[in-house]
């Protein structure tokens, strides 16, 4: 169900603001609204900056051998020592930081050196000394690049000028090639090498031929390379310290949250807004009245346009499966809460399409210990819940249809690869009943809502049709038919009610009556839930199969037939289950969410100390 | 002695796991590339990419199913020995074999493209990764539709 909210309203003074929010912070339970565009306190910004750089650095320590497996704990800290800003996480933060960016610096003048020496590549076989590639008395000098498809009618153009093209190595930009031209004629020449394409080369200062300015310029980067190898060395021998750069991020992030929304303010009060469950309010006035007296405290009941965020809150067998909810979006607020309706048919759902019992049985106790190792909170913690649950489904149905680990071993029920006719009814047997909880939740809010008449011709006429179809398959006599065509005409007179004039009325209807083709593909829909449980036991078969020919071939075989046998029970059972969770998910979605869900409830985030590098205990 | 009817249900073995994989492999090339593109931005998002990825993927795996329950059917694999086909038996497999075989390949491809565009929207908003792969899940109803009309028509033959 969705919590009722509260709207909560403090007035208090200035001077305790920092600490109110330090006791809300860890209370954790009221989500601030944003009631003035600048409403953020001074000092935000500043912490902000100081976040992305601690998170920089983190990154950049990461890089140099400080990343840690995932199964390391978070390390754990008192609440009162978290407090207290980590000045030699600060240190740590500038010392990393100031590293990084003289690596960087290195990294890139290497890079740059780099590339001048290779510039110089085509000019290896130049003669003379590059600083002797200048104008004398009498000549002007050109040095570049010419490209090559314009190289001919250069020659051409050049032939009766007085001047001199020694020509060289070829590099990106064309033939390099030095242009001695007359001075009389340097204009001439000038606009000629322009004409055919011709770019003035920027060569490194250097002095002495070609190579040996490459060979200086090598010996330069080299010493570059040398320095930045050192000071990564030293990122190397600090990259413990990431625990303390970690800690002042997460100080960091926790003071960036307390100080963007300061509520609005007079010269000496100030008064903050926000939402709280209705179960905290308690709380929240506790820890208020831990910081001063002298406050203003009210709750109160959500007024018209104020949209509170919806909170789902459910049993413990439930709730994991807010986290499906969540993933398509939460319940509007004032709407139903669908988890509790949803939960089991899920539960079947998954368990269905999976439907091997040894499948389920070793993803139980993987996810059994992964749960007790990792401690998943939170939504992945709810997801892994869902398919735990899933996973015990699996098990239930894969002793229901005999599948164990692709071999067929005494089925309860009925094997479905052998019966897909009876398989086949039993989808579209469940869901039936799903679509029809669907709109009975429908028929529920209407009522609620007081549209009787919305419930009786657009939900329950429905029903009374189908409940005529099904009476004619199971029923002798005439009782289904006329129930059906009682249903019809329901929908045939009343289904376009909103319109005006008989005949427009009565073609409304003929149109929401053609709504059957839309029931009909809902339910045919379910049959992928056979489909899915088809590909897990075959493609278990496959694997068997292949893994029993490989049996009879000695020794080398049966190695081979184990590594097999594990490998691809393995990639099985994750293809399979992610089949399985999406398509249990989406049947939810479209058919069963279709038929009564509002969509667009906002998330209820809390002021509250959100840690990810540390645990903070209280 | 192989008939012509036992090699026309070979055909549609062939058939249907060749068309569905070559479907599979393009739809997983298309989202992959998608993929490694947001991944050198972000290698944070793997996880979530992988999973939408992988969802082309089921096609291949759906035509390999059909394909083993047609050999299944004749005797090819379990060591019972292939079986003597009628012509028309045989060819009835062979057909049996087309709804998996081109809808494995068109729905991949397609089912791949929409992964792709789940992609983008997984790096651009990584909070609703929920609704790529619930848009990517909708084009593979028609695979699995597919294979299930497959499924009832080789088991309906009766041989």
């Amino acid at each position: 169900m969705l919590v009722p909210m509260k709207r909560l309203t403090l007035y208090a003074l200035k001077n305790d603001r920092d600490a109110l929010l330090l006791a809300l912070q860890k209370d954790g339970s009221v989500m601030l609204i944003q009631t003035d565009e600048k409403s953020a306190l001074p000092g935000a910004e500043e912490v902000t900056g100081q976040l992305d750089k601690a998170k920089e650095a983190i990154h950049f320590l990461d890089g140099h051998g400080a990343k840690k497996s995932l199964l390391a704990p978070k390390p754990a800290i008192s609440y009162n020592k978290f407090l207290l800003e980590s000045q030699d996480g600060r240190k740590a933060m500038d010392e990393a930081e100031a590293l990084a960016s003289q690596i960087a610096t290195l990294r890139n003048e290497e890079a740059i050196l780099n590339s001048q020496a290779e510039s110089l590549n085509p000019w290896l076989q130049l003669d003379i000394p590059l600083e002797e590639l200048k104008a004398t008395e009498t000549t002007e000098c050109f040095v570049g690049y010419l490209p090559e498809e314009d190289l001919e009618g250069y020659l051409k153009a050049t032939e009766k000028l007085l001047m001199d093209t020694s020509r060289f190595g070829v590099g990106p930009e064309g033939i390099a090639m030095v242009v001695i031209a007359h001075k009389s004629q340097a204009q001439e020449i000038k606009h000629l090498l322009k004409e055919h394409n011709f770019t003035e080369a920027l060569l490194p200062k250097g002095t002495g031929s070609a190579t040996q300015v490459i060979q200086e310029l090598k010996a330069e980067a080299a010493k570059k390379e040398k320095e930045a190898q050192e000071l990564e060395v030293k990122a190397k021998a600090i990259a413990g310290q990431k625990d303390q750069i970690a800690l002042y991020a997460d100080q960091m992030a926790a003071k960036g949250e307390r100080l963007a929304n300061g509520g609005t303010e007079t010269v000496k009060t100030f008064c903050l807004q926000g939402w709280v469950r209705h179960d905290c309010t308690e709380s929240v006035e506790k820890s208020v009245k831990s910081v001063t007296d002298a406050y203003q405290l009210d709750f109160r009941d959500p007024a018209e346009g104020e949209i509170p965020p919806s909170v789902m809150e459910n049993n413990k067998l439930v709730a994991p499966y807010e986290s499906v909810v969540e993933l398509y979006s939460r319940p509007k607020v004032g709407t139903v809460d669908p988890d509790l309706m949803m939960a089991p048919f899920h539960f079947i759902f998954f368990g269905m399409m999976l439907s091997d019992a040894g499948y389920g049985l070793v993803l139980t106790v993987a996810l059994f210990i992964a749960m007790k190792l990792f401690k998943p909170q939170g939504f992945a913690g709810k997801l892994t819940m869902v398919i735990f649950f899933g996973s015990i489904s699996t098990v239930i149905w894969g002793a229901m249809f005999g599948g164990w680990f692709g071999l067929e071993w005494h089925p309860l029920l009925f094997v479905p690869m052998n019966e897909p006719i009876k398989m086949l009814v039993l989808c579209f047997g469940l869901g039936a009943i799903h679509l029809i909880c669907g709109m009975l939740i429908k028929i529920y809010t209407l009522v609620k809502a007081g549209d009787i008449m919305g419930a009786v011709c657009d939900q329950i006429s429905w029903l009374i049709m189908f409940a005529g179809f099904f009476c004619m398959g199971m029923v002798d006599g005439p009782i289904g038919k006329y129930l059906a065509l009682f249903g019809a005409a329901i929908i045939l007179f009343f289904g376009g009610r909103e319109k005006q004039g008989i005949v427009s009325r009565l073609i409304g209807g003929l149109l929401s009556l053609y709504n059957i083709s839309s029931y009909l593909s809902d339910l045919l829909s379910y049959s992928r839930i056979f489909a899915l449980g088809l590909a897990t036991g075959v493609i278990g078969m496959v694997i068997n199969t292949i893994a029993q020919m490989l049996l009879g071939m000695g020794p080398v075989g049966i190695v081979v037939a184990v590594l097999l046998l594990i490998g691809g029970h393995t990639f099985n059972i994750i293809i399979n289950v992610l089949g399985a969770f999406v398509h249990s998910s989406r049947l939810q979605y479209i058919e069963f969410f279709g038929k009564f869900f509002e969509a667009g409830g906002r998330a209820f985030v809390p002021l509250a100390l959100r840690t990810k590098y540390t645990d903070v205990t209280k | 002695m192989i008939t012509l009817g036992t090699a026309l249900a070979f055909g549609g073995a062939a058939f249907s796991a060749a068309l569905a994989g070559v479907g599979s492999a393009k739809g997983l090339a298309i989202a992959g590339q998608a993929g490694s593109g947001v991944v050198a931005e972000d290698p944070d998002k793997f996880g979530n990419v992988l999973v939408l990825q992988a969802l082309p993927g089921t096609q291949g795996i759906y035509g390999l199913l059909i394909a083993f329950i047609i050999l299944l059917k004749i005797g090819a694999v379990g060591g019972s020995g292939v079986k003597e086909l009628t012509t028309f038996q045989g060819l009835a497999l062979f057909f049996a074999a087309f709804p998996m075989g081109i809808g494995g390949l068109l729905s991949a491809i397609a089912q791949g493209k929409v992964a792709a565009a789940g992609i983008y929207l997984t790096a651009k908003r990584p909070e609703e990764f929920g609704k790529g792969i619930t848009m990517t899940a909708m084009v593979e109803t028609y695979a699995v539709l597919a294979l299930l009309i497959s499924f009832l028509m080789v088991y309906g033959i009766n041989i």
